[in-house]
């Protein structure tokens, strides 16, 4: 690890004006901290979040909206009430997190912000163009745990189990700014290599992300998130879904579908939403579905599985919401 | 100035005592409690927060302490398997001799700290809830059978000195 | 001639006993190489070639000793051809392990770049580049062949041609390998995480030339080997070169992604086989070509046909090198790959056959106790249970169960030298040469010598793990510690004993022979009442004490360990996960010693077993050589939620003592594979069985 200087300012103010070249802000460090270790990473200025009081809170706000401390940890998130009372779409998806020790440390901010885990790019000896360096070592290599959409020259997939889900929460994310700050929707925060190939997400060097917002779910609405990994924990997606579906009746009014670990960023899957909304949730529409989510998949080499676990995690969702809309009428 | 890193005086709280010592800003937790403090019991498997040989706990939590600096943990509680055990052991430390938890043992002080946080918050586990709680510690040598099985052994000796209390 | 005592005699032999070192161990207190502080101690770190293949042409190290902190810098060889990625190049000792690595970049080397291979298939093809200048890349073993395989053919009833393979495997211990190393003027003392302490001693010793006494080599207690730690490599010669170099300890640790890349490995296996039957069941004939990487220079053997008799039968083995880390001996070198290999082989014909896969090998296994725990492991899993038609399932959820066999030595031998020294306080001490992996020989060593002196295990003072008195005892491998050892502890124990009895003897005016010892006292045989305490009988001895000497006895121990696994999987196959259910163990085992610890290493092998049959893999990158994959993250390994409930089943069948640290390693995967296989009717011929492999091969199935 290189050295570098260590700061713990007090207010996001401070924070703000400490950015600049050479500046990493350090939330949980859990990511960070590995990229440090292996040299991907090689800050001379470390901010500290920490010491910046709130910025680990959540609170639910009148308007109807949680708000979540980027600071605030995994665990802290998952414990919490309001969480637990309304979203357990999250709870499943942070249960999958990581594991218990590194859901102590790592925050909310950090888990949307982190680095690829593409093993291309973890490992120091491969210059692959994320790092600056030339090319996608993926693109005719060791591809499986590899994108089937939205690859560009990078085939990195987005690892998080949190940011599929707080996506099908239609969550938002507050962007603090010396001269003010932004809300804007999660949709909008990931950046996919077409647009950057060096940066996963929106935040510029001057910016920090602060807080995420979570408005209340629609009435009868079902959330759930799956995830298949090789080992049951400490391990990232080989796919995931994260699903939110509210219903009137027996109709759809509101869905949401987002994959995770197949895309350089949360995939969200509108063109399924579409198809579900306006009608019941048939056995029939649930396959139609799965078959309209990998559409316009462009699988590598060796991970055209993942077409087949897109489409089994989803339809495995979708019956799940059925059956408990079903038991919900009973 | 030092071109090799910064040093630092820092505070930190070990085992409910206070220690200040000397740290290279880029020295992760788990090197002060080893190299600075000697607490070698808390173990270097991995260095990547993969394989919990390190954990210690945080005001209460487990942590994996080679993913935080030590300048990052002043003001916290930090306890380490050094300070678990007084007088006699701890019933987890017990229960993992007296099962057969420990094998080459280098997982151990780890697994038996994540096990005192969970047992702290949940006396009645099933075998699920500690295979769970215990996700985040590789063992090479037990197959976990053993270890799960004097985990779910010390709950109910805590439950049991609970009640004659 | 010596013998063990029966089961009704004993009074703590084969009894649960708990580890003498567990409280050092759950309280912290044990030391491990790693835990070593010493006072000036320097850290060690190790400069490795980042080329798959590289001459060095020079090496400069002149600005890594100029940087403050730095007190040694050592080159391995000036002329070193790496081979491998990970290849020790130089090694530099600081006064922390950061200027220690700043210090490694410092260092500069000019290499000649050659080309590389690091895959088997490429390594073989001609034109291959050449992973040594030299020799070619394959090593082709003569043909061994016996019977006819033509005639065998020609009668079969169904026939069978297949490729099976294995992958690479790596030991990942948990504590890396390492040596803390001091000199005083011609004397080294060095704290190694070894699992051969002699192994150790002798090597450095003809390494520096000095008289083996001059050399003290300390293992107290050690993170797990598994085979990958029998001598102190190029790392534990770096670290004592170091110290001499800066005349001051040094304390040289691997760090977990060299761990993966240069300290060894199980290599792979690949088998292509023709395969004959008659329709009675028998197994008629083998025709085999086999090969397999142990990287720049290992070898790669296993042994084929495995377990069931075949007369017909031809083979073929050549080991490949390719341009990765060397293997090493891995718990049951070579018999996991053999067993994956023969039992799913097994398993096709009797599907072929229409045979009950069970059935089949019963009529192929010539070893009785295989046969007895084939029907005890058939009742525990309901073998009954298993689909009759794997390739008609329906549904996406399945289940199925499958089996494997295997079969190890264990019997240990000659080598051992141990004492046993009775004092006048009543102070019991037993000390040999070999060290404690974890599997619990210390223990064993006490609970032995607690039967034959009528004590307890925690009153005996066992002294391993130090070379320093001089009483050698062979690295802890095959299975061999106690077979080896706790002979020589019995005879040692014994002899102590029978001289005891005569100062008792003496006291009492009783005869030696009418004397018995148990629950801490010596007692008259015929008149209970007439005893005297541990205590009393050993204040007799006044200034004086009694030291003995054992020796190997081979009575006491048996060769030849079977084992058989019965596994139930369940598959999800929209998901491609493999859920192992249930894993029931049956295992030979012989004498155990203390069960508690015996049944712990069952546990230990299926959870290793099933994690190489369902996740670990060393992958390496064709086109730049590198290991992709040399951290935990990415090499992945079982946990605790990975699990499958374990039966453990001691099969005991004699009374004398075996290993058994292998054995229950070596059948999981074929169970596992043939389980997966009796529940989707998918067959794979190669591990790890990942969800992409299930499901690509579903997809294909339904094509």
């Amino acid at each position: 690890m290189k050295t570098f200087e260590y700061i713990t300012p007090e207010t996001i103010d401070e924070a703000l004006e400490l950015l600049g070249e050479g500046a990493q802000i350090l939330a949980g460090g859990t990511d960070l901290l590995g990229e440090m270790k292996r040299g991907l990473a090689t800050p001379k200025r470390l901010i500290n979040l920490k010491g910046i009081q709130g910025l680990a809170d959540i609170r639910s706000i009148p308007d109807g909206f949680l708000t979540i401390g980027s600071l605030a940890t995994l665990s802290h998130l998952a414990e919490h009430p309001l969480v637990a009372q309304h979203y357990p779409l999250l709870i499943e998806a942070l249960q999958r997190t990581a594991s218990p020790q590194i859901r102590n440390i790592a925050t909310v901010g950090g888990n949307l912000c982190q680095r690829p885990r593409c093993w291309y790019y973890r490992h120091s000896a491969f210059p692959c163009i994320r790092k600056h360096g030339e090319g996608c070592f993926a693109m005719g290599g060791q591809d499986r745990y590899h994108a089937i959409f939205g690859g560009h020259r990078c085939f990195i997939v987005h690892p998080s189990d949190l940011a599929p889900a707080l996506m099908a929460l239609d969550a938002e994310v507050r962007i603090a700014h010396a001269d003010d700050s932004r809300i804007v929707p999660l949709t909008d925060f990931f950046v996919g290599p077409r647009d950057s190939l060096t940066q996963e997400n929106i935040l510029t060097r001057q910016e920090i992300l602060t807080a995420i917002r979570i408005p209340v779910p629609p009435d009868n609405a079902y959330g759930t998130y799956l995830k298949v990994s090789e080992r049951k924990a400490t391990d990232f997606a080989l796919a995931s879904v994260a699903v939110s579906i509210a219903w009137l009746d027996t109709q759809v009014t509101h869905a949401r579908v987002v994959l995770g670990g197949v895309a350089p960023v949360p995939w969200r899957v509108k063109q399924v939403e579409e198809m579900l909304i306006g009608d019941e949730l048939s056995g029939k529409r649930i396959e139609r579905a799965c078959e309209r989510a990998v559409d316009d998949a462009t699988p590598l080499r060796h991970n055209r599985y993942k077409v087949a676990l897109v489409k089994g995690l989803l339809r495995k969702a979708l019956h799940a919401a059925h059956r408990s809309r079903e038991k919900g009428e009973k | 100035m030092n071109r090799y890193g910064l040093k630092e005086k820092i505070e930190l709280r070990i085992n409910h005592a206070t220690h200040h010592i000397e740290v290279d800003v880029r020295d992760t937790l788990l090197d002060a409690l080893r190299d600075q403090l000697g607490l070698t019991g808390t173990k270097r498997g991995c260095d990547m927060g993969e394989c919990g040989a390190c954990t210690v706990l945080m005001d209460g939590k487990p942590i994996n302490s080679c993913m935080l600096l030590a300048v990052d943990v002043m003001g916290r509680n930090i306890m380490t398997i050094e300070g678990l055990a007084q007088d006699e052991l701890h019933p987890i430390q017990q229960a993992f001799v007296e099962n057969g938890a420990v094998q080459c043992g280098f997982c151990t002080p780890g697994m038996i700290l994540t096990a005192k946080a969970f047992l702290d918050h949940c006396s009645n586990p099933t075998d699920d809830d500690v295979r769970q709680a215990i996700s985040g510690n590789l063992c090479r040598c037990t197959g976990y059978r053993k270890i799960v099985e004097a985990i779910l052994d010390a709950a109910s000796r805590l439950r049991r000195g609970k009640r004659h209390v | 001639m010596s013998s063990w005592p029966s089961a009704q005699e004993a009074k703590v032999l084969g009894k649960r006993v708990t580890r003498l070192s567990g409280v050092d161990k759950v309280t912290g207190r044990a030391k491990y190489t790693y835990d070593i502080r010493l006072p000036g101690l320097l850290y060690g770190k190790i400069l490795r070639c980042p080329y798959a293949s590289a001459k060095i042409l020079s090496v400069d190290t002149s600005k890594a000793e100029a940087l403050p902190g730095v007190r040694a810098v050592v080159v391995v060889d000036e002329n070193k051809t790496c081979r491998f990625v990970g290849d020790e190049v130089a090694a530099v000792a600081a006064t922390s392990t950061d200027i220690a690595e700043d210090a490694i970049r410092l260092i500069e080397v000019e290499y000649d770049i050659g080309n590389y291979v690091v895959d088997e298939q490429t390594s073989m093809k001609p034109g291959a580049p050449k992973v040594h200048e030299d020799r070619e890349n394959v090593r082709p073993g003569g043909v061994n062949e016996q019977g006819s395989i033509d005639d065998a053919f020609a009668e079969a009833a169904v026939t069978l041609e297949a490729t099976y393979s294995t992958q690479v495997q790596t030991h990942m211990c948990l504590e890396t390998h390492g040596h803390v190393v001091e000199w005083d003027g011609e004397s080294m003392t060095v704290w190694a995480s070894t699992q051969a302490v002699f192994g150790v001693r002798g090597s450095l010793a003809d390494h520096f030339e000095l008289p083996a006494d001059q050399v003290r080599v300390i293992t107290e207690h050690m993170g797990g080997g598994f085979g990958s730690k029998f001598g102190p490599g190029v790392e534990g010669v770096l670290a004592a070169r170091l110290a001499k170099e800066a005349e001051a300890p040094v304390k040289l640790m691997l760090d977990r992604k060299e761990e993966f890349l240069a300290v060894g490995n199980r290599p792979s296996a690949i088998a292509e086989i023709r395969a004959a039957a008659s329709k009675d069941g028998r197994l008629l004939a083998m025709d085999m070509k086999t090969y397999g990487t142990g990287g720049a220079s290992g070898g790669a053997g296993f042994p084929l046909p495995y377990v069931y008799t075949v007369n017909n039968r031809r083979r073929q083995h050549s080991d490949v090198f390719i341009n990765a880390g060397n293997a090493r001996a891995m718990r049951a070198p070579g018999h996991p790959q053999a067993s994956f290999i023969m039992e799913s082989m097994m398993d096709e014909l009797a599907y072929e056959l229409g045979m009950d896969p069970l059935e089949f090998r019963r009529r192929n296994d010539p070893n009785e106790v295989r046969q007895g725990q084939y029907t005890v492991g058939a009742r525990e899993i309901g073998w009954h249970r298993r689909n009759r038609n794997p390739r008609e399932m329906k549904g996406t959820l399945r289940r199925g169960i499958g089996m494997g066999c295997g079969l190890w030595g264990g019997g240990g031998g000659k080598g051992t030298q141990a004492r046993c020294t009775i004092h006048s306080d009543g102070t019991v001490e037993v000390v040999t040469g070999t060290q404690d992996l974890g599997t619990g020989i210390r223990t064993a060593i006490a609970i032995v010598a607690a039967e034959g002196l009528g004590l307890a295990p925690e009153q005996i003072h066992v002294r391993i793990g130090d070379s320093q008195p001089g009483l050698p005892s062979g690295g802890s491998g095959g299975s061999t510690t106690t077979a080896s050892v706790t002979p020589v502890i019995k005879t040692a124990v014994d002899k102590a004993r029978v001289q005891l009895l005569q100062w008792v003897a003496e006291e009492m005016e009783v005869e030696a022979t009418a004397l018995t010892v148990g629950d801490g006292k010596i007692f008259l045989a015929d008149d209970l009442s007439r005893n005297l305490s541990w205590k009393e009988a050993t204040s007799l001895l006044g200034t004086d004490m009694i030291v003995t000497e054992g020796e190997w006895d081979s009575n006491l121990r048996q060769s030849g360990v079977a084992g058989v696994q019965f596994a139930e999987v369940e598959v999800d196959l929209q998901t491609g996960q493999i859920q192992p259910i249930r894993i029931v163990a049956v295992q030979d085992c012989g004498l155990v010693v203390n069960r508690l610890t015996a049944e712990s290493q069952v546990y230990s092998g299926v959870i290793q077993g099933l994690s190489w049959a369902l996740l670990e893999d060393r992958i390496m990158d064709p086109s730049t050589g590198l290991m992709i994959n040399p951290d935990m993250e990415y090499y992945k390994v079982t946990g605790s939620l990975d699990m499958p409930d374990i039966q453990v089943i001691m099969y005991d069948t004699h009374r004398k003592v075996t290993g058994l640290g292998e054995p229950p390693v070596i059948p999981t995967a074929g169970a596992i594979a043939n389980a997966v296989f009796n529940a989707t009717g998918l067959r794979f011929r190669s591990i790890p069985i990942t969800p992409d492999k299930v499901l690509t091969a579903y997809k294909e199935a339904n094509a």
